[in-house]
């Protein structure tokens, strides 16, 4: 398809998103003809208004700002003791006897249900909250870790030896960088679960997170403010998983390149 | 007899509960021992609180999982077969699949008051799109040589979609529905929560808010060990209906 | 000829969706006579398989035209029944329930399909292993299941996509002679795909070569076995020449395969 002019780029972008924008455009009418109340469905056009509002208000970056700190910071505790006792685990047998089966067990479990033991055990603040994403986000990195540093290529492992690595070294400088695509991996699947367990957590307690913000707008029949919070939710999800992308991308410039080799 | 060797931790984890908060080790008031843990567990059974929640809640629950597993294979596969729907909704699917589902559940309350039709709505919402997503990939992996055969020895269109699609896709919509399986609890715990009224989750919270904390770990243990048992058993019967796979 | 196959001027097309669209087939122009075995023999790339898949109709044929028995061919059928070179039965299902697909297919009554499942199982020296699984057969089992399968139907031609190419070499001779003796009993028509020259002299009639891409018929060589080949005629000069011929002529194609593939 030899000189892609700038109209067939739109086309073809207007065809492939053909169902979203009938969606939105049905969703924009469907409101002004007020088919369904300004309650259940508002105005596209009324949404994207309020969210505007918001945020130049600084109401809704605040409110994003603290779920983001819950979801990360629970995040940063998940994601360097799940590496930690993954990497235990899968060198040490006393680790392994002992986490194996608490991570069997704890995978399949909604961990969720622990929220109230959280609450009762580290008060209705922040605390709490970031504990409950830390404990839900954790399962996932351990399994990766552990699995990653397991297999990582023995004859990898022996080559260093024969050379006269030092087992320190040859942890920090030859097993860790080769478990680490992996690792990234229990990482990038930790990442949206902590910003959803964030969210829950607010949902169920309230505070000044969106999740609570949300469910006051809902008390208050304030249906574009629900809205607004959910576009405002999704937007911060896809950006911290595209994020997760790059860093992975960056950081694995030499894994791509030996794959591709 | 390997089971027992393999969760004895969790094992001697249950006598820690139990000797630490007696020998003041931990403080008994946010950690009842164990015992009185289960003490408090039996008398919610019998007082019917157990069960009456826990039947909601698992009503509920069939009721989204069902819902959302057999709609999203159902269009995971369509999408797979029938190019023009691909085109259609792929993209929708794409952008949808970041947004954690959860924070649907105020746009549910919004749309279906507070009662289990949200519950059961967030539930089916939240299940949906992994499962379209495995159906699909199933779907789509099908070698293309067992749909010719199956042609080749008579079959319409339609039957090979039905007889060969779906059966092949088998293996990858059983494991997206395994994934559903554990989404579909924590979108129930947290539905409840939020929404109240009945169920377990709403049971735990109650318990919680009004001091009862032994019967509150009775309540969050119980939730705990049906969702590792819904797994459990799921994965026999998954195995069992791959079996021809060896 | 009223069973045979004729393919006119046949032409196709590769259409990838990423890359350049390449010719696969050119004007390929061929006769099969019915109840005669033929195989198509080339180097890889030269779009045996395809032609094989068009008169199958699992492609639409854009250019040309293929028909069997005076009808054009319009998309599958069982008629043409086929046996591809990794098996493809379904896993789900058990060795009879593979060879019973068809069977349903045809609608015939539950006592009838089950005595012909029984039949053709027993034919290909499957016995006993009625309830097995695909993943528990051996290669040279699971073709033998693949074949009574397509065989249950009974279909007038019988299309072959290098079906003994994923087996061991004595496997391979056993399959020859499995295959040549049920032959013997039900003839049919057979289009054999295959790139081993001493295979296509051994089991057929007549060997079409088809030159390196875009595939053309380079040539027709008649094998004429006067019935079933007894297994020590591979030792004949007759054998040995016409083997030698055919290495010949397909060895200068597939060079220039070769050569097609550096420049890209």
């Amino acid at each position: 398809m030899a000189g892609m002019s700038d109209a067939s780029v739109l086309v073809r972008g207007l065809r492939r998103n053909a169902l979203m924008l009938a969606l939105v455009i049905a969703w924009e009418v469907a409101a002004r003809l007020h088919i369904t109340t300004d309650f259940l469905l508002p105005a596209f056009s009324t949404v994207m208004r309020r969210l505007a509002l918001d945020v130049g208000s600084g109401q809704l970056p605040l409110a994003l700002a603290y779920t983001l700190y819950r979801a990360l910071a629970g995040f940063a505790i998940a994601g360097l003791s799940g590496v930690a006792i993954g990497i235990l685990v899968a060198r040490v047998k006393v680790a392994r006897w002992f986490f194996d089966p608490l991570v069997s067990v704890g995978l399949p479990m909604p961990k969720i249900a622990f929220l109230p033991v959280f609450v009762l055990w580290f008060g209705v603040f922040d605390e709490s909250k970031i504990l409950m994403v830390a404990f839900s986000a954790i399962f996932p990195v351990i399994v990766e870790a552990a699995a990653a540093t397991e297999s990582v290529d023995r004859i990898l492992i022996w080559s260093a030896r024969g050379l006269g690595t030092s087992e320190r070294r040859l942890l920090w400088e030859i097993a860790l960088p080769a478990a680490f695509p992996q690792i990234m991996t229990g990482l990038q699947v930790a990442l949206p679960i902590s910003l959803i367990v964030a969210v829950l957590t607010e949902m169920a307690m309230g505070g000044e997170g969106l999740g609570g913000t949300m469910m006051q707008s809902m008390r208050f029949a304030d249906s574009p403010g629900v809205f607004a919070g959910i576009i405002a939710i999704a937007v911060a999800g896809s950006a911290l998983v595209k994020g997760m992308e790059i860093i992975r991308r960056r950081l694995l410039v030499w894994h791509a390149e030996a794959e591709a080799a | 007899m390997s089971a027992l060797k393999r969760y004895f931790p969790i094992l001697l984890l249950g006598l820690l509960w139990e000797i630490a908060p007696r020998l003041h080790l931990i403080d008994p008031e946010s950690v009842p021992p164990l015992s009185t843990v289960a003490v408090a567990w039996w008398n919610l059974l019998r007082s019917g609180d157990l069960a009456s929640n826990g039947l909601s809640s698992l009503q509920n629950l069939v009721a989204g999982l069902a819902l959302g597993v057999v709609v999203g294979t159902a269009l995971g596969v369509l999408m797979a077969w029938y190019k023009p729907l691909d085109e259609l909704v792929h993209p929708v699917v794409r952008a949808l699949y970041p947004m954690p589902k959860s924070a649907l559940i105020p746009v549910m309350i919004l749309w279906l008051g507070l009662g289990s039709a949200s519950k059961i709505a967030s539930i089916f919402i939240g299940c949906l799109l992994p499962v379209v997503l495995s159906a699909y990939n199933g779907a789509r992996g099908v070698d293309r040589v067992l749909v010719w055969s199956a042609l080749a020895a008579g079959a319409t269109r339609r039957a090979v979609l039905w007889e060969v699609v779906v059966p092949s896709a088998l293996p990858e919509i059983l494991a997206g529905t395994r994934n559903a399986l554990a989404l579909s609890f924590i979108l129930l715990v947290s539905s409840e929560f939020v929404i109240g009224q009945r169920g377990l989750g709403y049971l735990i919270s109650f318990l919680g808010e009004g001091g009862a904390y032994d019967a509150m770990f009775a309540g969050v243990l119980t939730v705990a060990t049906v969702g590792f048992l819904a797994d459990r058993i799921y994965l026999a019967i998954m195995r069992r209906a791959l079996a021809w796979r060896e | 000829m009223s069973g045979g196959i004729s393919f006119d001027s046949v032409s196709h097309t590769y259409r990838p969706a990423r890359g350049r669209a390449v010719l696969a087939l050119d004007r390929v122009s061929l006769a099969v006579r019915e109840r005669e075995f033929l195989a198509l023999l080339g180097p890889s790339g030269c779009g045996k398989s395809t032609l094989l898949y068009l008169l199958g109709g699992f492609m639409p044929v854009e250019t040309g035209r293929i028909s069997v028995g005076g009808e054009p061919v319009t998309g599958p059928g069982p008629d043409r029944g086929i046996v591809f070179q990794n098996f493809a039965l379904f896993p789900w299902k058990t060795v009879k329930q593979n060879i019973l697909y068809g069977l349903e297919k045809q609608k015939l009554p539950r006592p009838e399909r089950e005595k012909r499942a029984q039949e053709f199982i027993d034919l290909v020296h499957l016995t006993g292993f009625e309830d097995s699984y695909p993943s528990q057969l051996s290669g040279g089992m699971k073709q033998r299941v693949a074949i009574a399968r397509t065989l249950a139907i009974d279909p007038a031609i019988l299309l072959m996509d290098e079906p003994f190419g994923a087996l061991d070499a004595q496997t391979r001779g056993l399959m020859h002679e499995e295959l040549l003796g049920i032959m013997e009993h039900r003839p049919k028509t057979v289009v054999f795909v295959t790139h081993d020259v001493r295979e296509a002299v051994y089991l057929a009639d007549r060997v079409a070569v088809m030159s390196a891409r875009p595939g053309r018929i380079k040539e027709i060589v008649e094998i004429g076995h006067n019935g079933r080949p007894a297994p020590e005629v591979v030792k004949s000069s007759e054998f040995i020449d016409k083997v030698d011929y055919l290495w010949d002529s397909v060895r200068k194609e597939a060079l220039l395969a070769q050569s097609q593939k550096s420049d890209g």
